[in-house]
């Protein structure tokens, strides 16, 4: 976090600007040097950015430093010196400011690291109240998107270029043209917001033109809860889910950890309420009801897999246990349940909710229709968790007049000429039967403001490319309510305009400028302190305190509920013939936005681990019944409509039900489309069978095979861990029982084959080691911390996961990624094994390890672990390299030497873990094209120059054209080198963190030589941005850190620890708590039976000690061993 | 009794027929006509066979060396390596022909220390195939690096970074390993050839032939003390090599054996590989002499006998290394660890299986074969066996490289690894390179060593029947 700076009371004289802003910004000498200086500069702009661009663009950046962005470009020879340096800038040192990312109805928020004026990293803000620093996967990949250079880049008519202003005047004209008659013909298609600015813009507009349409569409209606709760109250109200207060939670189809608004939120308090310390604490329980394998499915105890249409069934049946209310009860007779679904699950689930009154919470996922979210919050009401666990809140929410519906028929009937687009890309993704292509081409005059040249791009008269929310001004609302502020951290790269100056035009605002308008905004909402120092201090914390939203008694009326039972209707159970369709929310590229963002489309998907593609996920019996296997393409036919996509079996998905992934299949043209990441990734459009019909889900598919075949590339081939106690669980009753369960399994259980020094009892080593040389000293002479002499005394660095927390959300990967300059390589690279990700994510069904019962993996357990660099003590890697690349450090760290790498890959083979990455080609010079990879000798580059000849004359130029290789550098962390091919790689625990944080100390403490940095200043990349805070890193040296402490637990493992490589990152074990009066309920988790049976164990004291005596004191030792 | 013999019978007594060695040279050949055939290989017109031959192994080398460019300007991604099978095709060739490298110092030196007489019709070539071979092989590990223009770091060169290797890595044990065999091999092939450069001189009849043999014989006169310095030179480097023909391969086994793969991290590695490598540099032998020796014809001097006592040789170490394949298994299931018990299952049984079993039928069941001695003798089947070696022993080490990484420790790791073109024709290329030079050497260098040859016929035997000591009538 940066300092807070000091409130600027004394009177500001214009030579200070950069700290002057708002007077500044106010008086008419600024202004005109803005207009002439930055925004009117904007038809150069939309040139390619080139060398003198990016001087014009750091020199408006270094006037943005007097708008609140302390900032300078700095193009890589070409350095313009500060006539004067903004107060608080080092060149060199990272900048960090506070800022949010607009999500649909919410707002993640965040604090944003800036190199010299570019953001170069995303994390969450934890200052923020209903935050713990915490991000997911879209923001953390969402800086690649700043630097898109595919992004919309130009205004434009009909297709044709235009200056700014001349895109700005005819928007005015045609702001005035309609407020002739009152704004009819006129309509707005905007995408969801929780901005206070944009919905006083609107309501703005709204007075002004009174018969104007404001519709809201999100092809996914992740706002699905807040809609039903505020029809049934008759009011807007916002639920917000007190996760960890709630012993027991029931999931009716909510992917509240993977896919649902707010995960990051719900991923901290779900993990709450999981992490345990010792065997007497309580953890909650979760139930899910689901028909694809989600990730909140993969983290359930109990999961009930029915088709995504028999939730209501299922959601009924449960509802009728517990709530009072005999048309409930008539209804769950009206439905039938799945023939999987056994009475007794439904009752021993009602059951537990009803014992846990008061601290159970029911949610419902936005696939369901409303007669879920109905009997949810029926269900919560007779639980009396309102309040307790759900909290209504009076979130403040923007009013449609009409759905796309209301609007398609308008512009069919013609009522509707003038439409406005603000973000969204209707053509794409506008229900299949609106043919949306023609029917928006009815309106005379489009407006739009996007992202991207995309589909909805050429049926558009006027277009505005629109800045990214790191170049904009704004505010949003957070799902607590708190206002939290949008601020720029760099001055629009390719000039694009926000939404709040579109809307601004239209409500005839005086200043366009959305930093004027957010802050006027402020002024309303900040109550009686609206204050320039209130300003800056909202935009300095990034948030506005005491903001929240107040929770309110939720009053449902009688007969909202009764006609919203009475409507609910129930589809047909799927079978072969009639399959169920589910579109669901990807978990990389969201509904097709991220399509063109590389980190996403690789970023291995949670479930499938599968990358750069949309599958047609079915069952084991659904291929079985089809005779279909991985790979083959199938024709889904939905309605008439069809598809081809590629099967993928998946685990746990409901029979006959068939997922498809949306926004992939998508193409670029000439005239729109997605970018060239983006560029025909995934065989279908998921969109071309979605019709108002089918929004979610619908029954009546029908699939047919092609006899094609098609490559996809997966990351995880092999999904069982084959009885090998990688990830070591147990329940909560055998936890209880055995509480070391995690130190008796494998091989290390068996014997205490490490040969001992008699006189210290640890392990005899090869090399002396620091971290033991250290605590041999202490013993000697009483050493103590400070001003010591040796650097391994003061810190010696590990790492906890407790895979107990880890829901598997795959934010710590991304996050990696973009801290460590980790590259993308390509499917096909991936399909060939070369994933460059530092830390991934491991996940094992359990049950695929007997083929003789394959119907096991029908209903899996899932395990997921984060796999990275366990900086081992005794590297295996270390060893075997020839060059000495690969070696330990003081600190305990086993570090690169990227420069002295040859590349023998020698250190991977030899690596147990197998996280070490190779670059198998120059990865960071990869084009954006089909000329990926290609050897120099015989390729041109796009510009007609020789490759070979280019590479001769500089080798660190790259094929691509010049300002995109610009681009794609701005994205780089300057701390972390950026490798070439031919080297090995992998992660480093940040050591450039660990390295920052042990500078700042020494200079902080000067010569009183207290030089070791306290716990928690240091966070790795991936525990930062872990919404679990599974991952705790620190110095092991000090008694009182967490992650000595998360060490000492019972539960610490270390994987492979038999072989004596003694990493530094140990695991915490899994526990499960899965209810005994449950019909599926299991005294071993599912791998750890695989593992016993394998072992042939069992007898010998049961679980985790089956062999081995785990009563023997002196197996005791063997057992400890991990902890070193 | 013996010498009431000689009383009797003046004359030198006829050894039975039954006690009569088996000439080394067939058919009385006398020493002019060894010369003559030998010499005449190279001095003789270029036979149609030759360029039938060479042309296409020279187009290989061609491929090889494209092959090779592309890799080094490209990446080695160019090849279907990568995480977890980060060593493929690269290293089961470089371990291949090491392994091909063994038989030539293994005939010349130990062979010569155990006065195995019949090794001189073979041991020119064989130590020829040994150099070629090591050539072949020292291609993989430079080129299988990313960084290939820093291949360097690995001697132990002062710099200006001051950072010396890891001398604990097996790499860089196999650097000089390979060197070392590698100029011990080029020392004695060469110190072997000096008085056969030495006849090709006397015989040239050109000058320029002249004068190229002239300085590679070094003044080669074959008085009494050039032969007393050769043969003690001779014997040095016998001594030398014996101990490089174990250490080289079981070093190479090192990379393997140090290592904790399970499959690799087994200690009988070094015996079990210099086994396999004496097999498959036999084979080698066999599939190269068999031919040429019709094709040169030099059935008189690489009898069948040579061909007979070879292929035992093949059985023996092919019956040592099916030992060895039995005993891994044994302990990797004696040893009670999962890990090791599921690698070795899982190259008999796994995505691998087909390997596994090519190599046990190539390597195991083909040389049982020549327990009989019709088979050992017919030229045909014994050069159809001596491919399968070849084949087979190529596939051993594809299956203790390959299904050894691609299932190790941890499942999600676990991957199939498929070669690609490049990694195809690089070592299909790499047998251009190796029948380039061989051809090369046969073309231009006496192919078998013709003063040891002559050395083990009986003329030249003073106490041989034919022997010239047989003038005098007495011992």
């Amino acid at each position: 976090m940066k300092t807070i700076p000091p409130p600027c009371s004394e009177p500001l004289s214009g030579q200070r600007y950069w700290r002057s802003l708002d007077q500044l910004a106010d008086s008419p000498e600024f202004q005109q040097w803005v207009e002439r200086e930055f925004p009117a500069g904007a038809s150069e702009f939309s040139d390619p950015i080139g060398r003198r661009h990016f001087i014009k663009i750091m020199s408006a950046s270094f006037l943005l430093a007097g708008l609140g962005v302390t900032g300078c470009r700095r193009p890589e020879e070409k350095i313009l010196p500060f006539g004067k340096a903004p107060e608080n800038f080092i060149h060199g040192v990272a900048q960090f400011y506070a800022t949010a990312m607009p999500t649909r109805g919410s707002a993640i928020p965040l604090v944003v690291k800036a190199h010299d004026g570019r953001p170069t990293k995303i994390e969450g803000n934890k200052d923020h109240p209903d935050s713990n620093g915490a991000t997911d996967t879209f923001a953390q990949a969402s800086i690649l998107g700043l630097y898109d250079p595919d992004r919309s880049q130009r205004f434009t008519k009909g297709g044709n270029e235009v200056p700014r202003e001349q895109a700005f005047d005819a928007l005015k004209q045609l702001a005035a043209a309609v407020a002739a008659n009152g704004g009819a013909g006129l309509a707005f298609l905007v995408e969801r917001s929780s901005s206070p600015s944009r919905a006083r813009l609107r309501d703005l507009i709204m007075q002004k033109f009174s018969k104007a349409q404001w519709i809201i569409y999100e092809p996914l209606h992740l706002e699905m809860n807040r809609t039903v709760a505020g029809n049934l109250a008759g009011q807007p109200l916002s639920p917000y889910y007190k996760l960890d207060a709630a012993k027991v939670i029931l999931s009716l189809d909510c992917d509240f950890i993977g896919s649902e608004q707010d995960t990051y939120i719900h991923c901290r308090n779900y993990a709450r309420g999981r992490k345990i310390t010792k065997p007497t604490d309580t953890m909650n329980r979760l139930y899910s009801v689901e028909g694809l394998l989600t990730q909140t499915g993969m983290n359930a105890d109990h999961r009930l897999r029915v088709p995504t249409t028999s939730a209501l069934a299922v959601t009924a049946a449960i509802a009728a246990q517990i709530v009072d209310n005999p048309q409930v009860k008539a209804l769950a007779g009206k439905f039938a349940l799945p023939s999987n679904v056994k009475q007794e699950w439904i009752v021993e689930c009602a059951n537990d909710l009803k014992a846990n009154q008061g601290a159970s919470l029911v949610m419902a996922g936005y696939r369901q229709p409303g007669a879920v979210h109905v009997l949810a919050n029926l269900i919560n009401a007779a639980l009396q968790n309102n309040g307790k666990t759900v909290l209504f809140l009076n979130t403040p929410q923007e009013a449609a007049t009409g759905t796309i519906t209301d609007l398609a028929n308008g512009l069919r009937n013609g009522q509707v000429n003038t439409l406005v687009v603000l973000g969204g890309n209707p053509v794409l993704n506008a229900p299949a039967d609106f043919d949306w292509k023609t029917l928006q081409r009815r309106a005379q005059n489009i407006v739009r403001l996007g992202y991207y040249e995309d589909e909805t791009f050429p049926i558009t008269d006027w277009h505005f490319p629109m800045a990214h929310y790191l170049e904009s001004w704004g505010d949003a609302r957070t799902a607590d309510g708190t206002l939290v502020a949008i601020q720029p951290l760099i001055a629009p790269l390719f000039g694009g305009v926000t939404e709040l100056e579109v809307l601004g035009v239209f409500a005839g605002l005086q200043s366009l400028r959305p930093y004027d308008i957010a802050r006027e905004t402020f002024g309303l909402l900040a109550g009686g302190d609206s204050s320039d120092v209130a300003w800056k201090k909202f935009l300095h914390n990034g948030f506005l305190a005491n903001s929240a939203a107040a929770p309110v008694n939720a009053a449902f009326a009688p007969d909202k509920i009764t006609s919203a039972l009475n409507s609910a209707a129930a589809a047909d159970l799927p079978a072969k013939e009639k399959l169920e369709i589910v579109f669901q929310r990807d978990y990389k590229i969201d509904d097709g936005r991220y399509n063109n963002n590389g980190w996403l489309q690789e970023l291995p998907d949670p479930i499938t681990k599968t990358v750069w593609d949309g599958l047609v996920l079915v069952s084991r019996v659904t291929a079985a019944d089809y005779g279909v296997v991985n790979d083959d393409v199938v024709e889904i036919e939905l309605n008439g409509r069809k598809i081809q996509g590629p099967i993928w079996i998946q685990p746990g998905l409901a029979d006959y039900s068939v997922s498809l992934a949306l926004g992939y299949g998508r193409q670029r043209s000439s005239t729109g489309g997605t970018g060239r990441v983006g560029d025909k990734v995934g065989l279908y459009n998921g969109y071309d069978l979605r019709t108002t019909a089918s929004e979610h889900a619908a029954v009546g598919g029908k699939l047919r095979r092609t006899g094609a075949v098609y490559k996809v590339a997966c990351t995880q081939e092999h999904g069982s861990m084959e009885g090998r106690p990688i990830i070591r669980e147990a329940t909560l009753e055998q936890f209880k029982k055995k509480p070391d369960f995690a130190k008796n399994m494998d091989l290390e259980s068996h014997s205490d084959y490490v040969p001992k020094d008699p006189k210290t009892g640890f392990p005899v080593m090869i090399y002396e080691h620091p971290y033991k040389g250290f605590e041999l000293r202490k013993g000697q002479s009483g050493v103590k911390l400070t001003g010591l002499k040796f650097a391994s005394d003061i810190h010696q660095w590990g790492m906890s996961i407790d895979l107990n927390a880890c829901v598997g959300c795959s934010s710590c990967v991304l996050a990696c990624q973009s801290e460590n300059n980790v590259p993308i390589v390509g499917k096909e690279q991936v399909y060939r094994n070369r994933e460059m990700h530092w830390l991934r994510i491991d996940r094992y069904f359990s049950g695929a390890y007997d083929r003789a019962k394959p119907q096991l993996i029908d209903d899996p357990q899932v395990v997921n672990q984060p796999m990275l660099c366990q900086h081992c003590e005794n590297a295996p890697c270390e060893s075997v390299c020839p060059v000495n690349a690969t070696v330990h450090d003081e600190e305990g760290l086993n570090v690169m030497a990227y420069n002295r790498c040859v590349g023998t890959r020698y250190c991977s083979n030899n690596c147990p873990y197998k996280v070490r990455r190779f670059n198998f080609f120059d990865y960071n010079k990869r084009q954006l094209g089909p000329k990926l990879y290609k050897n120099p000798i015989t390729t041109v580059g796009d510009d007609g120059k020789w490759e070979l000849a280019r590479w001769w004359n500089d080798p660190a130029s790259s094929s691509r054209p010049e300002d995109e290789w610009e681009l794609s550098k701005l994205v780089k962390n300057p701390d972390v080198t950026v490798r070439m091919r031919g080297v090995m790689e992998k992660c480093t625990f940040c050591v450039q963190r660990i390295e920052g944080a042990k500078i700042a100390q020494k200079v902080k403490v000067g010569q009183s030589g207290d030089v070791r940095v306290p716990d928690g200043v240091i966070t790795p990349a991936c525990a930062q941005a872990c919404p679990a805070e599974a991952i705790v890193f620190g110095n092991m040296l000090d008694p009182n850190s967490r992650v000595s402490q998360l060490k000492r637990q019972e539960r610490d493992y270390t994987v492979l620890g038999f072989l004596d490589t003694r990493p530094r990152l140990t695991y915490l074990a899994r526990l499960r708590n899965p209810n005994p009066k449950m019909p599926d309920y299991y005294e071993t988790p599912l791998n750890i039976a695989e593992y016993e049976k394998r072992e042939g164990g069992g007898e010998g004291g049961g679980y985790g000690g089956g062999h081995g005596e785990p009563n023997n004191p002196e197996a005791k030792p063997a057992a400890e061993k991990g902890i070193h | 009794m013996a010498e009431v013999l000689i009383k009797d019978v003046p004359v030198v007594p006829r050894t039975p027929a039954e006690l009569e060695r088996i000439p080394l040279v067939r058919n009385r050949r006398s020493l002019g006509w060894v010369s003559d055939a030998i010499a005449g290989i190279v001095e003789g017109k270029t036979p149609a066979w030759w360029w039938m031959a060479f042309i296409p192994a020279f187009t290989l080398m061609i491929v090889c060396f494209s092959c090779i460019t592309y890799l080094m300007t490209t990446g080695v991604g160019v090849w279907g390596l990568m995480i977890p099978v980060a060593w493929a095709w690269d290293i089961t060739n470089f371990v291949f022909w090491i392994g091909i490298g063994h038989a030539g110092t293994l005939i010349s030196a130990i062979l010569f220390l155990l006065r195995q007489r019949w090794r001189t019709s073979i041991n020119r070539a064989a130590e020829a195939m040994t150099i070629f071979a090591v050539i072949c092989a020292g291609v993989f590990p430079l080129i299988h690096i990313g960084r290939i223009w820093l291949g360097w770091w690995l001697l132990p060169l002062p710099n200006a970074n001051s950072i010396w290797p890891q001398f604990r890595s097996p790499l860089l044990w196999d650097v000089f390993a390979v060197s070392t065999y590698f100029t011990v091999s080029l020392l004695f092939w060469y110190m072997g050839l000096i008085p056969d450069l030495a006849t090709m001189r006397d015989r040239a009849r050109t000058r320029i032939r002249k004068i190229l043999y002239g300085l590679g014989a070094l003044g080669w006169t074959g008085s009494n003390r050039h032969w007393s310095n050769y043969e003690k030179a001779y014997l040095i480097l016998a001594g030398l090599s014996t101990p490089l023909v174990l250490s080289v391969h079981s070093i190479v086994s090192f990379d393997f054996a140090v290592s904790q793969v399970p499959g690799w991290h087994t200690t009988i590695f070094p015996p079990y590989f210099v086994a396999g490598a004496i097999f498959s540099g036999f084979g080698m032998v066999l599939s190269l002499l068999v031919p040429l020796r019709t094709l040169c014809k030099l059935q008189d001097v690489i009898t069948v006998r040579h061909v007979d006592l070879m292929c035992k040789v093949i059985m023996a170490t092919g019956s040592m290394v099916g030992y060895a394949y039995g005993m891994e298994f044994f302990i990797a299931w004696y040893s009670g660890n999962p890990y090791e018990l599921y690698a070795f299952k899982n190259r008999a049984f796994g995505p691998y299986a087909w390997a596994y079993w090519t190599m046990i039928s190539c390597n195991v069941i083909c040389p049982q074969l020549f327990w009989s001695k019709t088979l050992r003798t017919n030229m045909v089947f014994v050069f159809i066996i001596s491919i399968f070696v070849n084949i087979g022993m190529w596939f051993e080490r594809f299956v203790i490289i390959v299904t050894s990484l691609h299932r190790d420790y941890i499942p999600s790791n676990w991957a199939y690894y498929r070669p690609t073109w490049v990694d195809i024709w690089t070592f299909i290329g790499t047998f251009g390179l190796f029948l380039t030079l061989f051809l090369l050497f046969m073309r231009f260098l006496p192919m078998i060593a013709i003063s040891e040859v002559k050395g083990v016929t009986p003329q030249a035997d003073p106490h041989h029947p034919l022997g010239g000591a047989k003038l005098g009538g007495q011992h």
